[in-house]
């Protein structure tokens, strides 16, 4: 039987700044339409991780490969793939929704950027607020209009960096379940997060990044959600 | 998208929020004017200037307010980290350098339309403004200064202290450039004709274009370590 090549698959990946080593031999992979969970504490890695393969850091060593290309070899037909969420909206707040969006779309090529914007906007639940401009969202709003922004180019790897940072209770929901519309749309995610209960609650992969290491990576439905606080912290305490 | 239209795009969106704003041309017309009162105040109200004190003081004007419109541009894309957006996508780096320098250009030249007239005003007795001249030394000025100044203000805005870092950088980089602009304006107010400063014109044109085109190569690098 043929060997499927894996939607992501991360080989030996390094990352070190000077003397200081952020990512340490780091391997993973996640089918298409995979929900891949990084949990560990701060300085652990995720976001350094997450950054390297937003492309936004080179590599020390190793590889990435998406969807069949590989993150050196073709760099821009990688970045076609991505879609990228972080804690920061990447938005502009002096213009509106939607010339935020149209403007994003029109970067990427999209033949109709602003029926482009209006779509994302209808579903995100912000076209009502379309010509507003973005310094008067409230944080909820800003995180959803990001998500938005980061669908422009239908990207089919969306990488999400503590996106539920700053949110209320009210607002983390409402990201979980646009999150988990978008895994239904068998969309392939990765996100790194501190929230344990709401990762897992999303995830289909699960891994613990500790000193710049995956220490623990698993299927999801192999986890105990009762027992993984318990098994989280021993993994860093071991680590 | 060609190189052409990603440089069109985001200049227009840069200048979309300029124009809601208004923050950076106001702010560089406005001390460009407190600098020529000082100055005025200073040499004395109804005293004639020779021709190159008073290039001198018009350039001081000019450069010193156009740091606070060239820190901006950038500080733009580093508020809320939309640079990272703008990295990931299939924009060349190139073309955000292009746009930027085009930006702060643009509106380099808007504060002149201010800057210029308050200067004849306060300073113009007794000069000959050859106004074909003086605009061509305004825009090789403003190439030089702004294709540095993007370069620069890309490289400070990944430092802690972003806003002093970038005076303190452009402006001895910037010198060369500076001196020849008060020598030929100078000369130019002193009723020298265009010949006679050839030479300065296209010193200065060479160093507008060796600071586009280093600004263009390195920019990718400087970019990434915001």
């Amino acid at each position: 039987m043929p060997m499927v090549e894996p939607f992501l698959r991360v080989e030996g990946l390094c990352k070190s700044y000077g003397g200081l080593t952020a990512l340490e031999d780091v391997g993973l992979t996640l089918e298409a339409g995979g929900f891949l969970c990084l949990f560990g504490p701060n300085g652990a890695g995720k976001s350094t991780l997450l950054k390297v393969l937003a492309t936004l850091l080179p590599p020390t060593a190793g590889s990435v490969r998406v969807a069949g290309f590989d993150l050196e070899e073709h760099p821009e037909a990688f970045r076609a793939q991505l879609g990228l969420v972080s804690h920061q909206s990447f938005l502009y707040d002096d213009l509106s929704a939607r010339e935020n969006l149209a403007f994003y779309a029109a970067l990427y090529g999209v033949p109709d950027p602003s029926v482009r914007a209006g779509e994302l906007l209808e579903r995100v639940d912000l076209a009502h607020r379309a010509h507003s401009p973005v310094r008067e969202f409230s944080r909820g709003m800003q995180q959803r209009l990001s998500i938005a922004r980061a669908l422009v180019n239908d990207p089919s790897l969306l990488l999400l960096d503590e996106p539920y940072t700053g949110l209320d209770a009210h607002a983390a929901i409402r990201l979980s379940r646009q999150l988990r519309l978008l895994h239904e749309a068998r969309r392939t995610i990765v996100m790194a997060t501190h929230n344990l209960e709401r990762g897992l609650d999303l995830a289909t992969s699960v891994g613990i990044l500790a000193r710049g290491k995956v220490v623990f990576l698993q299927r999801r439905d192999q986890i105990d959600p009762e027992a993984f606080e318990q098994l989280y912290f021993r993994h860093l305490e071991a680590a | 998208m060609t190189l052409p239209r990603q440089i069109l795009l985001l200049y227009r969106k840069d200048l979309r929020v300029e124009v809601r704003k208004k923050e950076s041309l106001i702010a560089m017309a406005f001390f460009g004017v407190l600098i020529m009162v000082i100055l005025n105040l200073a040499a004395g109200l109804d005293r004639r200037l020779q021709a190159e004190p008073a290039a001198g003081i018009l350039w001081v004007a000019i450069l010193f307010s156009s740091v606070l419109g060239l820190g901006r541009v950038f500080a733009r894309e580093k508020e809320n980290n939309c640079v990272a957006a703008l990295l990931v996508s299939p924009l060349s780096p190139g073309a955000l350098f292009a746009a930027k320098a085009l930006v702060n250009f643009t509106l380099m030249s808007f504060s002149e339309l201010v800057l210029v007239p308050v200067f004849f005003a306060l300073f113009g007795a007794g000069l000959q403004p050859g106004l074909p001249v003086l605009l061509l030394l305004l825009a090789l000025v403003n190439l030089g200064f702004s294709a540095a100044g993007t370069l620069l203000s890309a490289l400070a805005a990944g430092t802690r202290r972003n806003e002093v870092m970038l005076p303190i950088l452009l402006y001895p980089l910037c010198l060369p450039l500076v001196a020849l602009a008060v020598k030929s304006t100078g000369a130019a107010f002193g009723g020298r004709p265009l010949t006679e400063i050839r030479d300065l014109i296209e010193s200065m044109a060479a160093f507008g274009l060796i600071y586009a085109a280093v600004g263009y190569l390195l920019f990718s690098h400087a970019v990434r370590e915001v």
